[in-house]
């Protein structure tokens, strides 16, 4: 990195353009990031099916926004609903079986959940490649030379507004109350009469709502919508990691960090740097500090 | 395959002692009737061959089973990898089902129903070389539980260490660049397993899946540096060539030159079969030693392993390097097989693929890897020949018109099904099946 600093001589639109460039993206991974930590921070999973997920909500809003036609915010309404039931038919019908399992074998279980999700998406809608959505505004303007779209400062609001309600449903709301008794210890909370099973199933509902946002509002930057897009739920994990797998603010900040990164190597390095250069620094990160900014730091008894 | 995973030895009253030829006899013939069989053309048709298969099968696990020692075993005896009459007695038929099976395919017989006979052969030695790269993959990550997910790196090293050695160096000889890729993957395999110092189960994995993506740039960058986009071409003049001593073998033909080239099915299971069966015997025994006994209670509580007087670092390098050198072996045997490798050859469904193969097989039995890998190859041929040919599939247009699509939900499926309901997958389906025959035979004979 300090040898990409060290040459580049290019003017400071460019630069400008790259950083803005990047916070788009970061807070793409900040919206995906989010949904690892939802589901990480309660229920101890890492849903290596989150990419599916997000391509699950992708499909759906093309289906009821597109397809069907409907109002806009009646077409969210529909898909998140949709959403919120598949998350609940995901704890209900496999995860909730899988409690107290190895921690390879949840990951691997989420895997297979995502190629059951990809198979499932291949066969409904066909390979055949779809433009993206053009629902909401897709203006821009100009701010010392660079490019700024209206999508990308919806999507920050919206990343913005769903750590701010997750933060407050989390501190002021029974349920978020429980969600986080249940984090912290389960059994403990099993005994003060919290029942885990009804949280775990909320846990993944949120995480699959998340997802759909997360899915209408990737669909409308991404190139097109194909099978590919669920490569996102991959790339986000150095943002997932950098700002914590257990903390929901850090996710914002570990998008936006990873996303400029990553940019500023697209731009001085090449493309083909985004992924090592971002993975890099996951990994430096989980060597110095393998909690991430602002994760919980468990003890250990032997 | 694990020594403590065997029945106690029966203390019966008397105690048996075979013969060294009668410890040995059955294996030999397991070893020379295939052969024999083989190389008799034309005076004996198919089915006599197929009648005396069978019997010899009989005859050979019925004398393993006999002649095994009984009674007060001594140390060295009840050290050894196969001690029970039921370990001698699948070991013969595996080695007679091993040597048999390529003459079997290789002959020009047609099943009936179109059964897909033919497509067996090249999916049989897909079959091996997976097992060999699935089996090292779960020793590190089922047996040592050091959770990664780069085992698709150390395949692409495998190519890497295959195309400059193998390639560019040598112009198509194997045989320097599996020793070559062994070293390679060992010393970068101990290299990533360094984060495994540090970091345990979640973050290991994460870090293990970042040096993945380091390895793809370097695969990439190294493609397009030596060969541009049509990749790393291993057939042709790059075609794996061997020294000319295999001719004995019936049914090959010495090539006109003298020189013996790797091509065809039948060379290739005569290449690949020897080099996995070692390579799965070495890990087997791996497992039994000192290091292996060590792997599991680093696996189990390092801490508690460190004051057992264990060198966990030592031992978890270890682990990474030996899984890493047979996984890249596996990459090279792959490369040389398939013929070519290119810039997609490599992606996250090859991990994920590895994934299904050892959940449907087993997790953390190295037996487990060999059904899985067995499965997955063997899944898409027979639910090919079900649509082609089995009338009441054949009728259903939707399985027709997405083929490939429903095979891969189909496993994905599986993988989910077997997680929730049979966590030991076929290699545990595997071990009640032998337990229900054991108890049988118990019964019908006591």
């Amino acid at each position: 990195m300090l040898l990409a600093f060290g040459n580049f001589t290019a003017d400071p639109s460019v630069n400008l353009q790259l950083l803005i460039g990047g916070l788009a993206l970061g807070a793409i991974y900040a919206v995906v990031a989010l949904g690892f930590v939802l589901v990480y921070k309660s229920t101890d999973v890492l849903n290596l099916a989150h990419g599916e997920f997000l391509m699950l909500g992708a499909y759906f809003a093309l289906t009821f926004l597109i397809s069907e036609n409907l109002n806009f915010f009646l077409g969210v309404l529909v898909l998140l609903l949709v959403m919120l039931v598949f998350g609940l038919l995901v704890h209900y019908g496999i995860m909730r079986r899988m409690v107290g399992q190895g921690f390879f074998a949840i990951v691997l279980i989420t895997l297979g959940i995502a190629t059951i999700i990809r198979a499932l998406l291949l066969i409904f809608y066909g390979p055949t490649e779809r433009a993206r959505l053009d629902l909401l505004p897709q203006g821009s303007f100009e701010v010392g030379g660079a490019t700024v779209r209206h999508v990308d400062l919806i999507i920050f609001a919206v990343v913005a507004g769903c750590v701010l309600l997750f933060f407050l449903f989390f501190k002021y709301t029974r349920l978020g109350l429980h969600m986080r008794a249940v984090a912290d210890d389960i059994e403990a909370a099993a005994a003060m009469g919290i029942d885990p099973d009804k949280v775990y199933a909320m846990t993944w509902a949120a995480a699959m709502v998340m997802a759909g946002v997360g899915g209408l509002l990737f669909g409308h930057v991404t190139g097109a919508i194909d099978r590919s897009i669920e490569a996102i739920g991959l790339r986000a994990f150095p943002a997932a990691v950098v700002g914590g797998l257990t903390s929901l603010g850090g996710s914002i900040v570990g998008g936006l960090v990873v996303g400029v990164i990553e940019q500023f190597a697209n731009g001085h390095l090449g493309t083909k740097w985004r992924e090592p250069v971002a993975f890099s620094v996951m990994f430096v990160v989980l060597l110095v500090r393998p909690t991430g900014l602002w994760g919980r730091k468990d003890l250990e008894r032997v | 395959m694990t020594a403590t995973e065997n029945p106690p030895a029966q203390q019966t009253a008397q105690t048996y002692r075979p013969s060294t030829l009668q410890r040995f006899l059955p294996f030999i013939i397991a070893a020379v009737v295939p052969f024999i069989l083989g190389s008799t053309t034309g005076d004996l048709n198919f089915w006599w061959k197929a009648v005396i298969t069978v019997v010899v099968l009989v005859v050979v696990a019925r004398l393993a089973w006999k002649w095994t020692p009984r009674g007060e075993l001594t140390h060295r005896e009840d050290m050894r990898l196969w001690r029970t009459p039921s370990d001698r007695s699948w070991a013969a038929l595996t080695m007679f089902g091993l040597l048999v099976l390529p003459f079997i395919l290789a002959s020009d017989f047609t099943p009936p129903m179109g059964f897909p006979w033919a497509t067996w052969f090249a999916v049989v030695n897909l079959v091996l070389i997976f097992a060999m790269g699935a089996a090292a993959f779960n020793l590190l990550v089922g047996y040592s539980g050091q959770i990664s997910l780069a085992h698709v790196a150390f395949l692409a090293l495998g190519s890497i260490v295959g195309g400059v050695v193998g390639v560019q160096w040598s112009g198509g000889n194997m045989w320097y660049a599996l020793p070559a890729a062994a070293l390679a993957g060992a010393v970068v395999g101990a290299i990533s397993g360094l984060p495994a110092l540090r970091l345990k189960h979640l973050y290991l994995l994460l870090a293990t899946f970042g040096f993945h993506f380091v390895m793809m740039l370097v695969w990439r960058e190294y493609l397009q540096e030596y060969f541009g986009f049509v990749g790393i071409r291993f057939k042709g003049e790059n075609s794996p060539r061997i020294a000319s001593w295999l001719h004995w073998l019936p049914g090959i033909d010495p090539d006109q030159n003298g020189e013996f080239v790797i091509t065809g099915q039948f060379r290739w299971y005569w290449v690949l079969m020897p080099i996995t069966v070692l390579s799965i015997l070495f890990m087997v025994n791996v497992v039994r030693t000192r290091e292996g006994r060590a792997f599991a209670a680093v696996r189990d509580r390092d801490v508690s392993a460190s004051l057992l007087g264990i060198n966990v670092a030592r031992s978890k390098l270890f682990a990474f390097a030996l899984s890493s050198a047979i996984v890249s072996m596996s990459g090279v045997l792959a490369s040389f097989y398939i013929g070519s490798r290119g810039e997609d050859s490599f992606n996250v469904q090859t991990v994920l693929n590895y994934a299904i193969i050892i959940v449907v097989g087993g997790f953390s039995s190295i037996q487990g890897a060999i059904f899985g890998s067995a499965f997955f190859w063997f899944l898409p041929e027979w639910f090919k020949w079900a649509r082609e040919e089995l009338w009441f599939v054949r009728d259903i247009d939707f399985l027709s018109d997405y083929p490939s699509e429903i095979d891969l939900a189909i496993k994905g499926f599986l993988v989910v099904i077997i997680l929730m309901f049979k966590p030991d997958g076929l290699a545990g389906m595997w071990r009640d099946f032998k337990n229900w025959l054991g108890r049988t035979l118990a019964r019908s004979n006591p």
